[in-house]
């Protein structure tokens, strides 16, 4: 089956300044071979968890719409930002990153859904592994939803792969819904081939004390479009994201990741941390939004990004909503190429230009990369990362 | 009495966020010109005394009352103690980035008395109390204790203390944390405040370094909010050579 | 020396909300509404040259064409068919105080605007509607070769042809509706000329009053500081309050020559009914430097982002300012900076304050272009939430297209914290000062770059939001 893709993705929580193009970003490509609308089966089923397989991808929200009114809670003081666009993703189950358009082609296409669900009160200490071997040429359409039920815990690693010189297309959706003091830790590799498009879409909610922790390395794939929109619903629910990037060669990695602050205490940690090399482009949006009435809540935003070369455009959207006086939010960026002292202080121990660069650039995405539960994997991108660089 | 109380604490018992009772019917019994010590192990609930006789609106009075010169001060807000005579010297003042410190003591006297601020005079007795403390001028024109080391603001309270001269003033744990010399100079400028006026003290502290050379009239042991024993100068010496266990035991059983 | 800044006298409320009857006969107002007939009549009341004229037209036809914004804050309220675009005393403009016409005299008087000059300006131009009423040049200051006179003069003095060159060209009229709305209706406004080498040691200062209801003011301010030279321009906004929509959409442009300097301060209080939609934008010539002082109080619905363009290598600049949003007010507020030359460097520093259900947005953008090797661009804003009735939103964007720069940004929103405002209270001052004073010190970094007489006038301003009025 071949197919146009024409999507307005990461649209922007709130519009801005239109000269600038970043307040949404289009993905569109003609004659796209899509031959597979389900995604690969987990290696093992662990314990504790149970699977239902290639449900309708509207369907599968069900478990979103069913709490729909707790998710989007909103207390009666609520006043809109400027510009704001959450309008256009209304009709979702869950708001993802990339908004609407994904739920739009998922339908479209009849693309089916896996429904991961966790049992009460089990913490399951195997990961749920799925493996995209993606082969030359091939289309993939995956979704999936992690349903982790009350004071349960599951780790779900998805590892998108291919021959580094292959071609295709790879788009993916993953719904998550962390019930009272559950916690699902979602691990994404990305080393897909040169020529791939690809896109990773995931929105979440966390009830009380529910936890998403989102570890992801976008280290591969020609075109790549990536977001997440996490709602804190309850009392002292977390969000903890950690991202690692490698931008080289003419890719385009383009992000929207957005924390929506409802229930009090809630808690988002947010750090992007990557490289840009060759004439490589990359556009972040991150969004910390404390609704009214989520006092006593702290979002943290972070990015720290090193150019490598003068023929990069790096684009930075570092966006702090607030309705809500009791609350701690924070942005730091630090945008530019390597310290001039740390530059000198390698140098004066023997390491020319060239090496301090790119012991910065492992040191960088190694940090995040660590991060990774699976040995296994942890090697493989290990790996990958010593050969690109 | 011959002499009237400064300040009376009848059966103040005090919670954090109605939950939690940290104070359990505390009498105190200040005069003028007194000083007393409040001592006891950490967690004691020194603090909480201290804050709560301030009115800091974290602590909720769940019993009894506290009579300040004549009047029941007990659902009086912070600000109208402190117009009344009180001060606390905060254990950890306060950073407050774009006032100065000389604005802000000027500000401070302005609220109290109400009279105009007269800048001359004003600034030659800043300067001579700056000048018992140690403390460089040009700390009167820095942000209100940005920046301040743990010694600098803890001569930034004590110069407060003598500028706004009040009629009772709680001292918490001003002495930590700090350098012999600074303690000395901290020292200095309390035996300033006494023997200006018929000024009172309550002074909080778990050690007793400050106490060496102030003259005390009266001890207070606080465990697990209550006090346990009061006694005259010397229960600081003893305290010193034997420490609480006694106390704790006691308070055990 | 900064005395009595943190608590300010007791506040005549009525400072600035004062309203002058207009005596109608002394008054010619234009027609609400804008159509080519009424575009024609400004032109043909400005007697303007032929190429004005047609300017105009095009202008119109491009506000025509222009959609509104998409992403700032709702402007449903303003008509544009209830506005009259001119409004403007009968009178000519003065070049002495004793002849200005009495009632507007008043109004100034009110303001402190001609004690001001007494006291501590270079010149002062004071506009009233559409149109200066007064303009005034200390003698030393003219002796140095400074120009400053009205525009309307200067288009057909010996400047004309300056005037052609530079006029709209930084701000074309097809940047946005609301630029193309000012080219076609402007009116007023003053042009500032400071010849090569020239310091002007003293601030010279326009202020305008905007006096007449369901008004707009369209003044267009142009200053061209010449290389090496250096200046400080303050302008000063009001107006009495209304129930119906008055508009402001202002245009200034700024070019600072090689080596010169110039600093642009601006305390806005524009009444509550004010829609502010003005667009200001300086150009910045090799080893220049551009300040931005910028404090917002004012206006119903504000969109205000200085712009500055670091053409030249080694330019500069600094925006340092302030928004305070109240009751009913949407701010939307911020600054933009595009850097072209090498070792150019901006820092952006706000401060922004909601309260009472206020919409306080800090918006920015930071462009790196390819060329601009070694460029430094630092951006920190600081928001504090009053209540969780209001908005507090921060929405800043950087585009970087070299790797040779150096590009820090840091946000932070936050509340007072209580704990201070007991120490405060613990020296005995009341819960309602400890917060006042804890918001001018807040505020503090932006006032110390204002002269003394504005720093004054803003913690006013401060003081008279904090009590709620």
């Amino acid at each position: 089956m071949n197919t146009d893709l024409n999507m307005k993705v990461n649209v922007l929580p709130v519009y801005t300044y239109n000269f600038l193009h970043v307040n949404d970003s289009t993905l569109s490509f003609s004659d796209i071979s899509i031959d597979t609308c389900s995604g690969p089966e987990a290696d093992e089923v662990p314990v504790g968890v149970s699977l239902e397989r290639k449900i309708p991808f509207d369907k599968a929200g069900d478990v979103f719409r069913k709490n729909r009114s707790r998710i989007m809670s909103i207390s009666d003081d609520f006043v809109m930002p400027n510009g704001d666009t959450s309008d256009r993703d209304a009709e979702q189950a869950v708001r993802t990153g990339l908004g609407i358009d994904v739920d739009r082609l998922f339908v479209d296409l009849s693309a089916t859904t896996d429904i991961y669900t966790v049992s009460e009160n089990t913490v399951v200490s195997k990961p749920v592994i799925l493996r995209f071997n993606m082969q030359e040429g091939q289309g993939n359409l995956a979704s999936y939803v992690i349903h982790a039920k009350k004071n349960s815990e599951v780790t779900v690693i998805m590892d998108y792969s291919s021959e580094q010189s292959s071609s295709g297309f790879l788009g993916v959706s993953t719904r998550l819904l962390a019930e009272e003091g559950a916690k699902i830790n979602l691990i994404k590799t990305q080393l897909l081939g040169d020529g791939f498009i690809h896109f990773d879409d995931i929105g979440g909610a966390c009830f009380e004390k529910g936890q998403i922790n989102v570890v992801s390395l976008e280290l591969g794939a020609k075109n790549v479009w990536t977001g997440c929109y996490t709602n804190l619903v309850g009392k002292e629910a977390v969000f903890n994201c950690e991202m690692g990037y490698l931008c080289r060669e003419g890719r385009f990695l383009d992000i929207n990741y957005v924390t929506d602050h409802r229930g009090k205490k809630t808690d988002a940690q947010m750090q992007f941390k990557g490289v840009l090399m060759d004439n490589s482009q990359k556009t972040l949006r991150f969004t910390i939004d404390f609704k009214n009435g989520s006092s006593g809540s702290v979002g943290n935003e972070q990015e720290d990004t090193l150019l490598l070369s003068e023929d990069v455009i790096n684009r930075s959207m570092p966006i702090i909503l607030c309705q809500e006086e009791d609350v701690d939010g924070r942005h730091g960026a630090t945008i530019g190429q390597l310290g001039e002292d740390l530059l000198f202080y390698m140098q004066s121990r023997g390491i020319d230009e060239e090496m301090a660069k790119s012991i910065m650039v492992k040191a960088r995405l190694e940090s995040v990369a660590r991060l990774i539960p699976d040995p296994q994997l942890a090697q493989k991108v290990q790996y990958y990362i010593q050969n690109v660089i | 009495m011959s002499e009237q109380s400064l300040l009376q604490v009848k059966d103040l018992s005090v919670s954090i966020d109605n939950e939690l009772p940290i104070l359990n019917k505390i009498n105190l019994d200040i005069k003028p010109g007194e000083t007393h010590v409040l001592m006891g192990p950490n967690g004691a609930g020194k603090s909480t005394l201290g804050f709560t006789l301030m009115g800091n609106p974290h602590y909720q009075v769940t019993g009894g009352n506290i009579i300040f010169d004549g009047q029941d001060i007990t659902d009086f807000s912070t600000d109208k103690r402190a117009k009344a005579g009180m001060f606390l010297s905060f254990q950890n003042p306060y950073e407050v980035p774009g006032i100065s410190l000389g604005s802000f003591i000027r500000n401070a006297y302005h609220a109290q008395t109400g009279a105009p601020v007269k800048l001359l005079a004003f600034q030659k007795s800043l300067k001579a109390a700056m000048q018992i403390l140690s403390m460089d001028e040009s700390y009167a024109d820095r942000d209100l204790n940005v920046g301040f080391s743990g010694g600098e603001k803890k001569k930034a309270e004590i110069l407060q203390l003598l500028m706004l001269n009040p009629k009772f003033a709680i001292l918490d744990e001003t002495d930590s944390g700090l350098d012999v010399d600074a303690v000395r100079t901290v020292s200095k400028g309390v035996e300033e405040y006494q023997k200006k006026k018929d000024g009172a003290l309550l002074i909080i502290t778990h050690s007793t370094k400050i106490l060496e050379s102030l003259h005390v009239d009266y001890t207070h042991v606080l465990v697990k909010g209550n006090i346990v024993h009061t006694g005259d100068g010397s229960l600081v010496d003893e305290i010193n050579e034997h420490g609480f266990e006694k106390y704790i035991s006691a308070s055990n059983e | 020396m900064s005395e009595n800044k943190q608590i300010v006298a007791d506040i005549d409320h009525s400072l600035y909300d004062f309203k002058d009857i207009e005596n109608e006969q002394d008054f010619y107002r234009m027609k609400e509404g804008l159509t080519e007939e009424t575009v024609l009549k400004v032109s043909e009341e400005k007697n303007d040259p032929e190429w004005m004229r047609d300017f105009r037209l095009k202008c119109l036809k491009l506000y025509e064409e222009i959609k509104m914004p998409n992403w700032g804050p709702s402007i449903e309220g303003l008509d544009m068919d209830r506005i009259s675009s001119y409004v403007r005393h009968k009178s000519d403009m003065k070049g002495k105080w004793e002849d200005v016409p009495e009632d507007i005299k008043n109004t100034f008087e009110k303001l402190g605007i001609p004690q001001a000059e007494r006291e501590s300006l270079a010149g002062v131009g004071a506009q009233y509607d559409s149109e200066l009423v007064y303009h005034n040049v200390k003698d030393e200051v003219a002796a140095q070769g400074v120009i400053y006179t009205d525009l309307e003069s200067a288009l057909h003095g010996e400047y004309a042809d300056m005037i052609k060159e530079h006029f709209m060209k930084l701000v074309p009229p097809t940047d946005h509706k609301f630029a193309a709305l000012h080219g076609a209706v402007w009116s007023g406004g003053s042009f500032v000329y400071v010849p090569k080498g020239v310091k002007v040691d003293i601030p010279l200062q326009s202020y305008f009053r905007l006096n007449a209801a369901g008004a707009g003011q369209f003044e267009h301010t142009l200053i061209i500081v010449d290389e090496g030279a250096d200046l400080h321009f303050i302008e000063g906004c009001s107006a009495p309050k209304y129930n119906v929509a008055n508009l402001h959409a202002g245009c200034v442009e700024l070019f600072v020559g090689k080596n010169a300097r110039l600093r642009y301060s601006t305390i806005e209080n524009w009444s509550k009914n004010m829609y502010n939609l003005n667009t200001k934008r300086a150009v910045v010539e090799e080893g220049g430097i551009m300040e931005w002082v910028s404090g917002s109080f004012g206006s119903h619905t504000s969109y205000l982002y200085p712009m500055t363009i670091l053409k030249g290598n080694d330019s500069k600049m600094e925006f340092t300012g302030i928004t305070f949003a109240g009751k009913g007010q949407n701010l939307d507020t911020g600054a933009k900076v595009v850097h072209v030359g090498e070792r150019t460097s901006s820092v952006i520093s706000t401060k922004s304050i909601s309260k009472d259900g206020g919409i306080g947005t800090y918006r920015s953008s930071v462009t790196i272009q390819k060329t601009a090797k070694k460029a430094k661009a630092s951006v920190s804003c600081d928001s504090l939430m009053l209540d969780s009735i209001s908005r507090a939103d921060t929405i800043p964007a950087m585009d970087i297209r070299t790797n040779d720069a150096d590009v820090g940004h840091e946000a932070k929103i936050g509340r007072i914290s209580d704990e201070a405002v007991f120490y405060l209270m613990s020296r005995g001052i009341s819960e309602e000062d400890a917060k006042a004073m804890i918001v001018s010190g807040f505020a503090n970094p932006v006032s110390k770059e204002l002269p003394l007489e504005y720093a004054v006038e803003m913690n006013n301003l401060i003081k008279l939001e904090m009590s709620g009025h």
